[in-house]
C-alpha cells in the first residue's frame, strides 16, 4: 500500500515525499538539540534516503567538532568564544553563525515553593551562597538547593554572563546537571531547588519565576523585556552550498513549518519574514 | 555456659550469612522487578485508537477499513467536545472583556488539552511535529492528560509546607458552552480512545519516530549489537592468540611477567578512561573515522574487553587435560599443530564462555562509547556505514532520554523498555555462558 | 629421526617464526595499556606544567571556567574517596557474610545456583543501575527526608549516599565471588582438621579459614575498591556533581563530585586544538584514576606473590 495514500486516509491532508540521498552530522548544544532533532526527523519523513544524526554533547563540543571538521552542523546556545575563533581561524575553519531562534532561561523552583519572583541580583546572591535559605527572601525555612548547568554548557555561559558577572564565583555546594531536562528533573523532584534551564524544557511540572518582574515567555523576549535571554545558533563552516543538505536544514528556521516547530517546542521563532 | 555461648555465636553467623544473602536477593529483586515490569509495558499495554492510527500512518501496519471504521465510530462521540470548544470560542468573543480575561487563559489551556488527548481536530491545520500529529496512544497516559483537562493543579503556600490541591475546572464554566467538555470527557473517555489491550513486539526493531514519542527502539537496539561484536570481532582472535602464547609458549620470566601485569592493568582501567584514550588515540590521532563512529567505539570497546577473553581463553586452554597434548605431540604433530588441531578445539567451548561474557560486558558499558560512537538521535545504520557513521546505542540512549531528553516524564515508558531490553540481552548472553559452562562440566565429568 | 636435515631446519624456523608472531600479537594485546598510559599521561602532563600540581592537589577552589580558571581538585578527589570508601564499607561486611555462607553454610546444590544469579547481578549494566538511582531511590530518599528529624533533613536525594549504595550493591558480586573462591581454596582438609578438634562453624571459620585465605579476601575488597572507584555513570547521574568537601566531612546527604563524572560531564571541553587548561585537567585526572588502580592491582600481585612465597616456603 502506498504510504502516501495511508497518510492521506488516516490524516485528512496530503503528502509529498522527494527522494534525495545523502548525510548530515549535528553535534552540540543540549539546548538547541530539540530544534535540531525536531527539524532532522522532519527532514528524514520527507526524505526517506537522507539519514542525519544529531548528539547532543554541550556547546563546547560542538563547536569543538566544527573545528575538527567531525560535523557539518555545529549547534551552539552562544557565540563562539574567542579561543575557539582563533583556533578555528588557524585551521581554515570559516564558521558562519545561523541564528535559529530565540531563547530565554526562566529560573525554576519547586511548584510547592511560594516565592514568585526574584531580582537577578537576588539570583546572583543564592547563586554564589550569599543567600542559603528561602525564608531570607519571602519563601518557606527550606534550604536553598542551588542546580547549575555543567560548565561546559552554552546555557551555563550564558547564565554566568548575564546574571552572576564576570567576578563571582558560584558556591561549592551547587549541584551540576548534564542537560536541561536533567535540570526540570532534579527541580521537580527536589523541594527547596533552584535552576535554570531552556525556554523549551519549562513545563508545569515546574514553577518558572518572574525576574525582574518580568515572566519569562516569547513576548517578553520578543519586546527584550525578560533580563535573561539569548540568542541560538547553528555554525556552519563557511556558507553552505544553495542545494546542499545543510542550507536546506537551516533554511528551516524561516519557513511556515519550520517556525511552527520552534514554537511547538517551546522557542521562540526569529521574528520577521 | 560456654558451649551455649559458642553455639550462640554459630548461630548468630549463621544468621548472617542468610541475611546478607536475602539482602542481595532482595535488591536485586528491587532493582529488576520496576525494570521487567515496567520495561514489559513498552511491549503490552492498553493501546487506544490513536496508537492504531499510529501504526497505520507511521508504519503501514494494521486494517485501514476497520481503522476507518473505528475513526468514524470515536469521531461521533468526540464531536460533543470539538462543538463544545467551537461554541464556546464564539462565546468568549461576545462576552465582557472582564470575564473574557478571566476565562481565556483557562480556556486556553483545556483546548490544548483537548488537541493533546485526541490529536489535532479533523480539518485543522496539520501539526508541524508529529508527536502532535496523534493523540495519545496509551491508555494511562490519555487518562493522566484527561485529568489535566479535568483539574487545575495548584499549591496552597503555609508555613508548616505547601500542599499540592486539584481544582476543578468544570464549576468556572458552569453554565456556559464548555460545560459538555467535561461531562463528557468524564463520562465518554474511553469511547473516545478506545483502549485495548495491544501487543507491540516490533517496539525492538521499530525505528523511533520523532525523538522516541513513537516507534521503538530499532536503532539503538542495533546499534549495541553493532559496537558489541564490533568490539568481539577485535577482541577475540587478540585474545585468543595472546591466551596460546601465554598458555603455550611463554616461558616464565621477567618479559612474560611483565606482560601479564600489563593485562592485569587493563583489566582494572577505569571505564571512563577507555573513552579519554578512544577520543585522543582512535579519532584524535589515528583518524580512523572522520568523527565518533562505530568503528571507534568498537575498538574502544575491544580494549575494555580483550581481558576479559584473555583470561577466560586462558583458564579453558589450561583445562584441557594434559594427555590430549602429549597424545598430539606423540604422534609427530608439531606444536603449532597441537594447539591448532586439538588444544583450541578442546578448549572452544569455555573459550565461547568468555566470549559470550564479553559481548554482554560490551553491550552493557556507556562511559567509552558517549566520546567515540554515541548519539542521541540516528537512523539505523548500514552495515555499509559502520566505518564511518555513528549510531544510537541502548546504554547511551537510555542515559539520554532519562536525563536529557525534553520529554522525560512523557517518556518513561520507553526509558523502561529500553533498561528492560538492555539488562535481557545481558542477562541472556550470561545464561547462555553459565549453561555452557555446565554443560562442559557435564562432559568433562564424562 | 627421519626427518632430513634441511626438512627439520625448516621445520625449526617456522616454529620460531611462528613463536615470533605469537609473541608479537601478544605484546599488541597487553602493551595497549602501555599505549593507554602513554595517551593520557602525553595530554595530562601539559596541565602539570601550565597550572602546576599544587593547586590541583590542595585546593578545593573547582572553577574552570572562571577568568582566571581555577583548577583545585581536592574536593572532587575527596568526593571520589567518600563515594568509594563508603560504597565499600557497606560493601564488604555483607559481601563477606554472605560468601562466609555460600561456602560453608548453605548446601552445594543451593550455591550451584547462586553463584550464576550473583554473576547475572555483576552484569547488569551501570547505566541501568544509574537510571534506577535516578528514578526510584532518589525519590524515596527525597521523601524520606520528611519523616527523619529536622537535623538530617535530606535536601538533595541525589547525593553521596545515593551513589554510595548503589556502587555499594554494583560491587558486591565481586567481593562475593572472589572471597568464594578465596574460602574455597583454603580447602576441605583444613575445615575437617578444626572440626574435628570439637570447633563449631563460626569458630573453624574465624579462626582457620579466614587466616588461611586472608589474601584471597584482601583481593576481593581491592577489585571492589577498583570497581567502586572507576564507576563512571551511576556517580554521573546520581551523586549530584557538587564540587565541595560536605560539612562535616561524614555527611553523606550532601551531594558530592567525583573524578570519573567529571571527566564525562566536562569532556565537553576537550578540545585538543585549542588545547585548554580545562582539556588537560581532565586527562590529569585520567592519569590520576589510573594510576591508583594500577597500584591496586600492584598491591594484589604482591599479596598473591606473598602468599604463595610463604606457601612454599612454609
Amino acid at each position: 500500500m502506498n504510504q502516501n495514500v495511508v497518510m492521506s486516509v488516516v490524516l485528512g491532508i496530503s503528502v509529498v515525499s522527494a527522494h534525495a540521498q545523502g548525510k548530515l552530522v549535528m553535534d552540540g548544544s543540549t539546548t538547541v538539540g530539540p530544534i535540531a532533532k525536531a527539524f532532522a526527523e522532519t527532514y528524514m519523513r520527507q526524505n526517506p534516503g537522507v539519514n542525519i544524526t544529531v548528539s547532543e554533547s554541550g556547546s563546547g563540543n560542538g563547536a569543538k567538532a566544527l573545528l575538527n571538521g567531525t560535523c557539518d552542523i555545529a549547534n551552539l546556545s552562544r557565540h563562539l568564544k574567542e579561543s575557539e575563533k582563533k583556533a578555528m581561524s588557524e585551521k581554515g575553519v570559516k564558521p558562519v553563525a545561523h541564528v535559529v531562534a530565540f531563547d530565554a532561561l526562566p529560573v525554576i523552583v519547586h511548584p510547592s515553593n511560594r516565592v514568585k519572583g526574584l531580582t537577578v541580583d537576588q539570583i546572583r546572591d543564592i547563586y554564589t551562597g550569599k543567600i542559603t535559605n528561602w525564608k531570607e527572601i519571602g519563601g518557606g525555612d527550606q534550604r536553598i538547593v542551588v542546580i547549575s548547568r555543567d560548565t561546559n554548557s552554552g546555557t551555563f555561559e550564558t547564565f554566568k554572563e548575564l546574571v552572576l558577572g564576570n567576578d563571582s564565583k558560584i558556591v561549592a555546594s551547587a549541584e551540576y546537571t548534564g542537560s536541561n531536562g536533567g535540570v526540570r528533573q532534579r527541580v521537580q523532584m527536589t523541594k527547596g531547588a533552584i535552576g535554570y534551564a531552556g525556554l523549551g524544557f519549562v513545563d508545569r511540572s515546574v514553577k518558572a519565576l518572574e525576574v525582574n518582574g518580568v515572566v519569562p515567555s516569547a513576548e517578553s523576549v520578543i519586546a527584550k523585556q525578560y533580563p535573561i535571554s539569548r540568542e541560538l545558533y547553528m555554525f556552519t563552516n563557511g556558507e553552505p552550498a544553495a542545494d546542499s543538505l545543510a542550507a536546506k536544514l537551516l533554511s528551516m528556521s524561516r519557513t511556515e513549518k519550520g517556525r511552527e516547530i520552534i514554537e511547538e517546542i517551546g522557542y521562540v521563532p526569529v521574528p520577521g519574514k | 555456659m560456654r558451649l551455649k555461648l559458642r553455639k550462640l555465636l554459630d548461630r548468630a553467623l549463621t544468621t548472617c550469612g542468610y541475611l546478607a544473602i536475602g539482602g542481595m536477593a532482595l535488591f536485586l529483586l528491587w532493582v529488576l522487578v520496576p525494570v521487567f515490569t515496567k520495561g514489559f509495558g513498552a511491549y503490552v499495554f492498553r493501546g487506544t485508537v490513536e496508537h492504531r492510527r499510529m501504526m497505520v500512518g507511521e508504519f503501514g501496519r494494521g486494517d485501514l477499513d476497520r481503522l476507518r471504521a473505528e475513526l468514524a465510530e470515536v469521531l461521533r462521540v468526540r464531536e460533543t467536545v470539538y462543538q463544545a470548544v467551537a461554541a464556546f470560542e464564539r462565546e468568549l468573543d461576545a462576552m465582557p472583556a472582564a470575564r473574557r480575561k478571566a476565562l481565556k487563559p483557562a480556556f486556553r489551556e483545556v483546548r490544548e488539552g483537548v488537541s493533546v488527548l485526541l490529536g489535532p481536530e479533523p480539518g485543522a491545520p496539520m501539526p508541524a511535529l508529529t508527536r502532535r500529529l496523534y493523540g495519545q496512544t496509551r491508555w494511562e497516559k490519555a487518562r493522566e492528560k484527561a485529568d489535566d483537562i479535568l483539574f487545575e493543579e495548584t499549591w496552597v503556600y503555609s508555613d508548616a509546607g505547601s500542599r499540592r490541591v486539584l481544582v476543578p475546572r468544570a464549576p468556572q464554566f458552569e453554565g456556559t458552552a464548555l460545560a459538555p467538555v467535561f461531562t463528557s470527557l468524564e463520562r465518554d473517555l474511553a469511547a473516545m480512545l478506545r483502549p485495548r489491550i495491544t501487543v507491540y513486539p516490533r517496539f525492538l526493531t521499530d525505528r523511533s519516530i520523532d525523538a522516541h514519542f513513537f516507534g521503538g527502539i530499532g536503532p539503538e537496539v542495533l546499534g549495541t549489537l553493532y559496537l558489541s561484536l564490533g568490539a568481539l570481532l577485535v577482541a577475540v582472535p587478540l585474545g585468543i592468540v595472546a591466551a596460546v602464547y601465554f598458555q603455550e609458549y611463554a616461558k616464565e620470566g621477567p618479559r612474560v611477567a611483565f606482560l601479564r601485569s600489563c593485562v592485569n592493568t587493563l583489566a582494572g582501567v577505569p571505564s571512563v578512561v577507555f573513552g579519554l584514550f578512544g577520543l585522543a588515540f582512535f579519532i584524535n590521532t589515528l583518524h580512523v573515522s572522520p568523527g565518533k563512529s562505530v568503528l571507534a567505539g568498537a575498538l574502544t570497546l575491544a580494549l575494555l574487553v580483550l581481558p576479559t577473553v584473555i583470561r577466560a581463553s586462558e583458564e579453558a586452554i589450561a583445562a584441557v587435560p594434559r594427555a590430549y597434548k602429549e597424545g598430539a605431540m606423540a604422534l609427530g604433530a608439531g606444536r603449532f599443530r597441537t594447539v591448532a588441531t586439538v588444544i583450541l578445539p578442546a578448549a572452544l567451548p569455555g573459550i565461547l564462555t568468555g566470549i559470550v561474557i564479553s559481548m554482554g560486558r560490551a553491550a552493557g558499558e556507556t562511559a567509552p562509547i558517549i566520546f567515540t560512537a554515541a548519539v542521541s538521535v540516528g537512523q539505523m545504520v548500514k552495515p555499509s556505514e559502520v566505518l564511518s557513521q555513528p549510531t544510537p546505542a541502548l546504554s547511551w540512549n537510555l542515559y539520554n532520554l532519562c536525563t536529557e531528553h525534553e520529554a522525560v516524564d512523557e517518556l518513561r515508558h520507553v526509558q523502561f523498555g529500553m533498561a528492560a531490553t538492555l539488562v535481557l540481552i545481558v542477562l541472556a548472553l550470561n545464561l547462555a555462558a553459565i549453561l555452557l559452562r555446565a554443560r562442559i562440566a557435564r562432559r568433562l565429568k564424562g | 629421526m627421519l626427518l632430513s636435515p634441511g626438512e627439520r631446519m625448516r621445520r625449526r624456523l617456522a616454529e620460531l617464526a611462528g613463536r615470533g608472531v605469537l609473541f608479537g600479537i601478544t605484546s599488541v594485546a597487553a602493551l595497549a595499556v602501555l599505549a593507554i598510559i602513554f595517551f593520557i599521561a602525553r595530554d595530562a602532563l601539559p596541565f602539570f606544567t601550565q597550572v602546576g600540581a599544587r593547586e590541583f592537589f590542595l585546593s578545593t577552589e573547582w572553577y574552570p571556567a572562571h577568568q582566571p580558571p581555577r583548577f583545585g581538585a581536592a574536593a572532587i578527589f575527596a568526593g571520589s574517596l567518600l563515594v568509594t570508601a563508603t560504597a565499600v564499607l557497606l560493601a564488604v561486611p555483607l559481601g563477606l557474610f554472605a560468601a562466609l555462607c555460600m561456602s560453608d553454610v548453605l548446601p552445594f546444590g543451593v550455591r550451584q545456583v547462586l553463584k550464576p544469579v550473583i554473576e547475572m547481578l555483576a552484569a547488569i549494566p551501570s547505566v541501568v543501575y544509574g537510571f534506577f538511582a535516578l528514578t526510584v531511590v532518589a525519590p524515596l530518599m527525597q521523601n524520606g527526608g520528611s519523616w527523619l528529624p529536622g537535623q538530617f533533613e535530606i535536601a538533595s536525594g541525589v547525593n553521596a549516599l545515593t551513589a554510595s549504595l548503589i556502587l555499594g550493591v554494583m560491587a558486591l558480586p565481586t567481593i562475593v565471588s572472589v572471597s568464594e573462591d578465596a574460602l574455597q581454596a583454603a580447602g576441605r582438609e583444613l575445615r575437617e582438621g578444626s572440626y574435628a578438634l570439637g570447633a563449631t562453624r563460626a569458630e573453624t571459620l574465624f579462626k582457620v579459614v579466614i587466616p588461611a585465605s586472608v589474601s584471597g579476601l584482601f583481593s576481593a575488597v581491592l577489585l571492589g575498591v577498583m570497581r567502586a572507584m572507576g564507576e563512571t555513570m551511576v556517580v554521573w547521574m546520581a551523586s549530584g556533581n557538587a564540587a565541595q568537601i560536605p560539612r562535616p566531612w561524614y555527611n553523606l546527604l550532601q551531594p558530592v563530585r567525583t573524578l570519573t563524572a567529571t571527566i564525562a560531564g566536562d569532556m565537553g571541553e576537550a578540545d585538543q586544538m585549542t588545547g585548554s587548561a580545562h582539556y588537560h585537567v581532565l586527562f590529569a585526572m585520567g592519569l590520576c584514576l589510573l594510576l591508583v588502580s594500577f597500584a591496586c592491582n600492584l598491591a594484589g600481585e604482591w599479596i598473591v606473590a606473598r602468599q604463595r612465597k610463604r606457601l612454599r616456603g612454609g
